[in-house]
């Protein structure tokens, strides 16, 4: 019974404390909304691309030449045809527009800025189409002329290629994916709250007064700890519904799943906060330390921008990260359907949570008093 | 019947023996009073007894037993605040009276009792942050009282607040007495435990070289005499000096008053002011004293109370 009094004390000293819950649950959404904001374009699938004006010089009159400048226009591309008195070249030079064809008996001349900007390449590639097409009409005509009909027919031309998107519309927003990376992040800053649990009992002397009650450590120890987690849950679960409902986050359609990922990453870092309380003695050591590990954990582990293709001592650092095995199993979770994912982290943090409790248990067995 | 009994207790901290192979027992209904100066091993026994710390030898019992038993009968007031500011005074004594299995109505009850006798029932919804230093030393009380524990330690309670809390305290210990409470008081402050006490133990290198009530501790130095001699100036006045005068036993110097223990056999008053004089010390008053635990203090250990 003792063990929730203890519990129950902390939870609510916890939710009295404004620090904490600007911490964990004021920050982490301001955070989701200025990177999922912010780095939106990093995730968009689609470009948008601004009027294209092109300029043209067409010496041969050719009607197919006419058709494709009546075709591009369909696009929403301007074409206008080149003035006597001014230069083309210079013209696109000057930035006023995105390319100029000249077309001559010899053939097709594109002039470009930018070779590689999105506008270039959209007017080689039509162009290049438009070249190859006459290519084809050239030979049909010479070789088999009744064919022409037949071999630009729209409905034959749709059935050479068929593109399909792989899982299309389950790629995450730049909201999804920082609501996920942002809460695992900021639990993972809970364990800050947690190396507190034991040494702020000392700090304000109340640890004597504990001892002195007919509860034991054990009691005191326990009490504490499921204190530190349920406060940490309770957060979490705002964080995790104010950026579903508000932000449109997309959390999946396994939320109990992707809790039970989320309360085990709680656990790590609760009891990551406890076991280096212990183990840092010196006063403001253990949150110099986690500070360290956190940061480096969420900057390898994808909590500021997403990590795609990590290779050699950079994947070996990502791997090491517990937010890289906390988000990958949540997203898999999210976008594939993949349940098993889940195993790998649920692994980690409860394997890790072991290790740093029974630090703190030892230590605190060996120890006199709290 | 003995509330508390110590058999042979000792704490070592590496090689320094903190407490020496102590033994004491504290009667039921006595305001035990426990001297010593900074580092003589009070604390230490203290959190022993507590449960603070483990002991390297030796027993403690508490109302014969040394179990779960023995902790909710004991009340620890420690020197150092014990309470959370972040919680109202109200929930602070609830909290901890709750650790002593006090439930519901009775627990209600009990805090309420425990406000009212430090006097802060009117206060019960406010938090500690706005509290002056005598009202947290209350409420510091009033957390250890809660659960009417039969023996409370009382770890320099008046340390830093004002005249009229400490009053307050004091009498709150006589009354916590007078309700049947066994009590064990340390003090920096040689009149309080005076006061106060029914017995005192006097406690030096972890050991305890006397005890007994304040009247058998004085008989012990009825060979000693206080004489004390304010001056002008001491400036020019070598200590060492006085004490090689036949008859002086222990020399000490406050605020320009020169107190010299001395033996109540040999009449050494005229070559003590003659030695005075011929150092050319101004003499302002001279008055020879009662024997008070400071004066016994003294003899016993060579050194003032609050001597670090």
């Amino acid at each position: 019974m003792n063990v929730f009094l203890i519990a129950w004390k902390e939870i609510k000293t916890s939710f009295r404390d404004l620090r904490t819950l600007l911490f964990l649950i004021a920050f982490p959404i301001l955070l989701m909304l200025v990177l999922g904001t912010a780095l939106t374009n990093a995730f968009s699938t689609s470009i948008t691309v601004d009027e294209m004006k092109v300029l043209y010089k067409d010496t041969t009159h050719a009607d197919y030449f006419k058709q494709f400048v009546e075709q591009a226009k369909k696009s929403g591309i301007q074409f206008k045809e080149v003035s006597v008195n001014i230069n083309g070249k210079n013209e696109v030079k000057q930035g006023k527009y995105h390319g100029y064809i000249e077309t001559d008996p010899n053939g097709i001349q594109l002039y470009l800025n930018n070779k590689t900007s999105i506008e270039g390449n959209i007017l080689q590639g039509m162009l290049s189409a438009y070249v190859d097409q006459y290519n084809i009409a050239s030979v049909i005509i010479k070789t088999n002329p009744e064919k022409m009909e037949d071999a630009f027919s729209r409905e034959k031309q749709d059935d050479f290629i068929k593109e399909t998107s792989l899982l299309p519309g389950k790629q995450p927003s730049s909201m999804d994916y920082y609501a996920i990376a942002t809460t695992t992040l900021i639990i993972l800053f809970g364990s800050l709250n947690a190396s507190s649990l034991i040494v702020s009992e000392r700090t304000r002397k109340t640890a004597d007064r504990l001892i002195a009650s007919p509860v034991s450590k054990s009691e005191i120890f326990i009490g504490k700890v499921l204190g530190g987690l349920v406060t940490n849950i309770l957060c979490v679960l705002l964080v995790v519904f104010f950026s579903k409902l508000v932000f449109k986050a997309n959390w999946g359609d396994h939320l109990g799943l992707v809790f039970l990922v989320l309360l085990t990453e709680i656990v790590f870092a609760v009891s990551l906060g406890i076991g280096i309380s212990f183990l840092a003695k010196a006063s403001g050591g253990p949150s110099i330390i986690l500070m360290v590990a956190i940061q480096l954990a969420g900057f390898f582990g994808g909590a500021y921008y997403k990590i795609d293709n990590a290779e050699g001592l950079y994947k070996l650092l990502t791997d090491l990260s517990p937010l890289t095995w906390v988000n990958s199993s949540i997203t898999k979770i999210i976008y594939s359907h993949d349940f098993s994912a889940a195993i790998p982290a649920i692994g980690f943090n409860l394997a890790g949570a072991i290790v740093f409790l029974l630090v703190a248990v030892i230590s605190l067995q060996r120890r006199e008093g709290l | 019947m003995n509330v508390l009994e110590i058999q042979n207790l000792t704490k070592k901290f590496g090689d320094f023996i903190a407490v020496d192979n102590m033994s004491l027992s504290v009667a039921e209904g006595e305001i035990f009073g426990f001297l010593g100066t900074n580092g003589a091993g009070k604390s230490t026994t203290i959190n022993m007894i507590a449960g603070l710390l483990r002991s390297n030898d030796g027993t403690i019992e508490i109302l014969g037993k040394n179990s779960r038993f023995a902790k909710m009968n004991l009340g620890m007031v420690p020197q150092d605040l014990a309470i959370y500011e972040d919680m109202t005074a109200f929930e602070n004594v609830k909290f901890f009276a709750g650790l002593y299995g006090l439930r519901g109505n009775l627990l209600k009850e009990r805090v309420e009792e425990a406000l009212e006798f430090v006097g802060l029932e009117d206060k019960h919804k406010s938090y500690p942050k706005s509290f002056s230093g005598g009202m947290k030393r209350r409420l510091n009380i009033a957390c250890s009282i809660a659960h009417r524990p039969k023996l409370i330690i009382m770890d320099e309670p008046t340390v830093g607040i004002d005249p009229q809390s400490r009053n307050y305290i004091l009498n709150s210990v006589r009354k916590l007495n007078e309700m049947g409470c066994t009590i064990i008081y340390t003090s920096h402050y040689m009149e309080e435990v005076e006061e106060i006490c029914t017995r005192v133990a006097i406690i030096d290198h972890g050991k305890i070289i006397a005890e007994g009530t304040k009247d058998q501790l004085k008989s012990i130095i009825t060979n000693t005499k206080d004489i004390w001699i304010e001056v002008r100036s001491a400036e020019q006045l070598n200590l060492e000096s006085v004490k090689e005068i036949h008859g002086v036993e222990a020399v000490q110097l406050e605020d320009n008053v020169l107190k010299i223990n001395s033996d109540t056999g040999v009449n050494n008053l005229n070559k003590i002011i003659e030695h005075l004089i011929n150092h050319q010390i101004e003499i302002r008053s001279c008055e020879e004293k009662a024997p008070n635990l400071e004066t016994v203090f003294l003899t016993l250990t060579g050194r003032n109370l609050r001597d670090h």
